[in-house]
């Protein structure tokens, strides 16, 4: 049952990881620990290396932060590739790669496991955004967002980052790949959108009330900021769809218990999905200008972080 | 007598009626140069001729009043020597007028300190004055030096940020809304010369449509004609030049409501007491639009109705707006020239450091010292297959050989610092350092 003490015998099987959708009762699942000195050796050292992992990437993170800060502040370099992004993502996906080989299962199961893939996922797709335009003006905000990611899975994590999390089956079948997936990708979207949306109306109200400051200085022009947001809202929209469609399915295959846990998913999950809705029908049919839907995607995005934020602490 | 001299007269020293009097158009400037090349007074020589300045950098071979035989060739190809007071020039030697011409391809001695037309210009200039051959070893290494400090000036520092003028505020407004110009259409209401240089400065920024909305609709097309076929940027406009030139139009005032649906930034400059571009008319066909329309509204009295700049996509500006920005771009260039000067500062040094190793003396050391090493490099290394008695000999005789096989350029490096011109020196010597491959060597010393 959820919440019992680990068995310390208990090894992590293969039968147990199969029965996901044959309604067995949750099993705990934790790290290999039956392979003898050498398969000992080799969990120590992969827990070693996730520890380190766990407080090296928020730093790497804060060093691109900053990095990317005086690009924006200073005005250099805004045409230049930096290779710390990539070896950032590429640090990123090994940690997340080695976690999910040590503990079994992939590491999208608590929330603060989430919040690492969000990183991961935002600093990735920003990745691919810079390459493609060549410009990193735009990089401080949104590696502001992976880097509080970060930070809150590897605070939450802190000490306890080999261990697993309790999970039933279901967590890891069919169904939750179907679910998570385009969660994760609605939720990145969102993200992207919420920044993009504060960049677009930040620039909008500077060039309508002749702000000329810093902001007026740096920021990419208008025709470049809204198709960045709307496209992230209607990915957002698309995604989270999909993701919402396979809850249900999800929870039955988990057994169809209706905890806090899950009702705050629900409730977080809707109102995203609420807000790409509202944002993408205001833009195709009420002809809205791009000023409302990028404030709809800003209010949007933090409602959704606040109550990430609320699931967290109740999970 | 100086190796290197600058001598001229700018908006620093000389009001405009002096300065229009010695302004050359590039033709003027070319047999300007041509004469100087038939003659035996300068060595090299090098004129830059903008509406700001007229200044020639010369390398002096004779003994002659530069200012005035400037002036009498100047005269020679304007018909009238220029009548011109002696304190409209000056004058800088050798480390001054490299800091000059530094400072100059930097913009900081523009009236306009960081526009960027200045180094379009000094090119220009060089270019004239290769054509002509009146450009040697020392100009040719000070002018590329220059463009190498003038685009680090550019590049490290915000001296040459944001819009100075009008016009380039209009462009500079644009660039915050739209990521392209191209395929955008301006609408020009009016012909005045402000709005006329606006839309000029847009249509080279990348617009390729243009409507001209005027009372007069026969001027409208005048104008529609002239600006689609105006003359491509020069300077370093390169891409810009080989554009194909704008689709122009021209209409009535009365066609300004379907004129501007077609817009994305509209222009208005005209002289009427009242508002051309009306609520009434306007707001309900601007409600409509779901692109961003920028109009820069330049005219005094205004002739666009403010609350046209209410509606969400829409972006007025009025002259007002436009003199706020240029002021504080102004001041922000003000702020970034410690950091151009103290640029120019180090370059300066850098190319006194490179000319100092230019002179005969410290080469013949260098080149002394290069031969030197080679042959005791090479006693040592055979020094095992010969007795004592044999090593003395060899060390003699390859003493006595290095001495024959530098005899030669050491004599003519000795010749060439007394009686050569400095170009010719400097020419000399240059190819001596690079046959031994001396900068290399120079490089390794301690400084």
């Amino acid at each position: 049952m959820l919440g019992q003490p680990r068995p310390a015998e208990t090894p992590y099987s293969v039968t147990a990881r199969r029965g996901i959708i044959s309604g067995e009762r949750p099993v705990r699942f934790h790290a290999r620990r039956d392979r003898g000195v050498i398969g000992c050796e080799k969990g120590n050292a992969m827990a070693d290396l996730l520890a380190i992992g766990n407080w090296l990437l928020p730093l790497l993170y804060l060093a691109l932060l900053v990095d990317y800060g005086t690009t924006f502040f200073l005005r250099t370099r805004t045409e230049a590739r930096s290779p710390w992004l990539g070896v950032a993502v590429a640090a990123h996906l090994v940690y997340l790669v080695v976690r999910g080989v040590h503990l079994g299962y992939p590491p999208v199961t608590s929330a603060q496991e989430i919040a690492s893939v969000l990183a991961l996922t935002t600093a990735g797709v920003y990745a691919w955004v810079e390459l493609a335009s060549r410009d990193r003006r735009t990089g401080v905000f949104v590696l502001l967002l992976a880097f509080l990611f970060q930070y809150t899975s590897s605070m939450l994590l802190a000490g306890r980052v080999a261990e697993a999390s309790e999970i039933t089956p279901g967590a890891v079948g069919v169904w939750a790949r179907l679910h998570v997936v385009p969660a994760l990708v609605a939720y990145t979207a969102l993200g992207f959108a919420g920044v993009y949306g504060l960049l677009y109306l930040l620039e909008h109200r500077g060039l309508r009330r002749r702000r000329f400051g810093v902001l007026f200085d740096r920021l990419p022009p208008l025709e470049v900021l809204e198709p960045m947001a709307w496209h992230a809202l209607l990915t957002g929209f698309v995604a989270m769809t999909v993701a919402i469609a396979a809850g249900p399915l999800l929870l039955q295959a988990e057994g169809g218990e209706m905890t806090t846990k899950v009702l705050t998913k629900i409730i977080t999950g809707s109102v995203a999905w609420v807000v790409c809705a509202v944002a993408v029908l205001g833009h195709w049919v009420g002809k809205w200008p791009a000023s409302r839907t990028s404030a709809i995607a800003v209010v949007g995005f933090l409602v959704v972080m606040a109550l990430m934020i609320v699931s967290g602490l109740l999970s | 007598m100086a190796e290197l001299s600058v001598i001229g007269a700018s908006h620093r020293t000389a009001p405009v009626e002096v300065r229009e009097r010695l302004a050359l158009a590039p033709d003027q400037a070319a047999r300007v140069l041509a004469a100087m090349h038939a003659e035996t007074t300068f060595d090299e020589a090098m004129l830059v001729s903008t509406c700001n300045r007229t200044e020639v950098y010369f390398v002096p071979r004779a003994a002659t009043d530069p200012l005035a035989y400037v002036l009498d060739h100047v005269g020679r190809v304007k018909g009238a020597r220029p009548e011109v007071d002696a304190e409209a020039f000056y004058r800088h030697d050798e480390t001054d007028a490299v800091r000059h011409l530094f400072r100059v391809a930097a913009s900081l001695d523009s009236q306009i300190v960081g526009e960027h037309e200045i180094l379009g210009q000094v090119k220009d200039a060089y270019r004239l004055a290769v054509d002509a051959r009146t450009t040697s070893a020392l100009l040719n290494k000070l002018v590329h030096w220059a463009f190498r400090v003038g685009k680090r000036v550019r590049t490290e520092t915000d001296l040459g940020a944001g819009s100075a003028s009008v016009a380039a505020a209009a462009v500079d407004l644009a660039r915050h809304i739209f990521s392209n110009l191209e395929g955008k259409t301006v609408l020009l209401v009016g012909a005045g010369q402000t709005a006329e240089t606006a839309a000029r400065a847009l249509l080279r920024t990348g617009a390729d449509r243009l409507i001209v909305a005027n009372r007069t609709l026969y001027r409208g097309q005048q104008l529609a004609h002239d600006l689609a076929h105006m003359p491509a940027d020069g300077g370093e406009g390169d891409a810009e030049a080989a554009r194909r030139p704008p689709a122009a139009d021209a209409v009535g005032l009365d066609a300004i409501g379907e004129a501007i649906t077609k817009a994305d930034l509209v222009i208005t400059a005209t002289d009427a007491a009242e508002p051309v571009l009306t609520w009434q008319a306007l707001s309900d066909v601007l409600r409509a639009r779901r692109s961003a329309l920028l109009i820069v509204d330049i005219a005094v009295p205004r002739d666009v109705d403010a609350r046209l700049g209410d509606l969400d996509n829409v972006y007025l500006y009025n002259i007002d707006d436009l003199d706020r920005l240029v002021e504080r771009n102004l001041e922000r260039r003000r702020l970034e020239t410690p950091k151009a000067e103290a640029i120019v500062a180090q370059e300066v040094r850098q190319f006194n450091r490179w000319l100092a190793s230019r002179r005969a003396a410290p080469t013949i050391r260098l080149l002394q010292k290069h031969l030197e090493t080679i042959r005791t490099r090479q006693i040592e290394r055979y020094a095992k297959q010969f007795s004592d008695a044999d090593c003395t000999q060899l060390e003699q005789f390859t003493q006595s050989m290095c001495k024959q096989v530098l005899h030669a350029p050491l004599d003519m490096l000795k010749r060439l610092s007394t009686d050569a011109t400095p170009s010719k020196r400097l020419a000399a010597v240059d190819l001596v350092r690079q046959l031994f491959d001396l900068d290399a060597i120079d490089d390794e010393q301690p400084r």
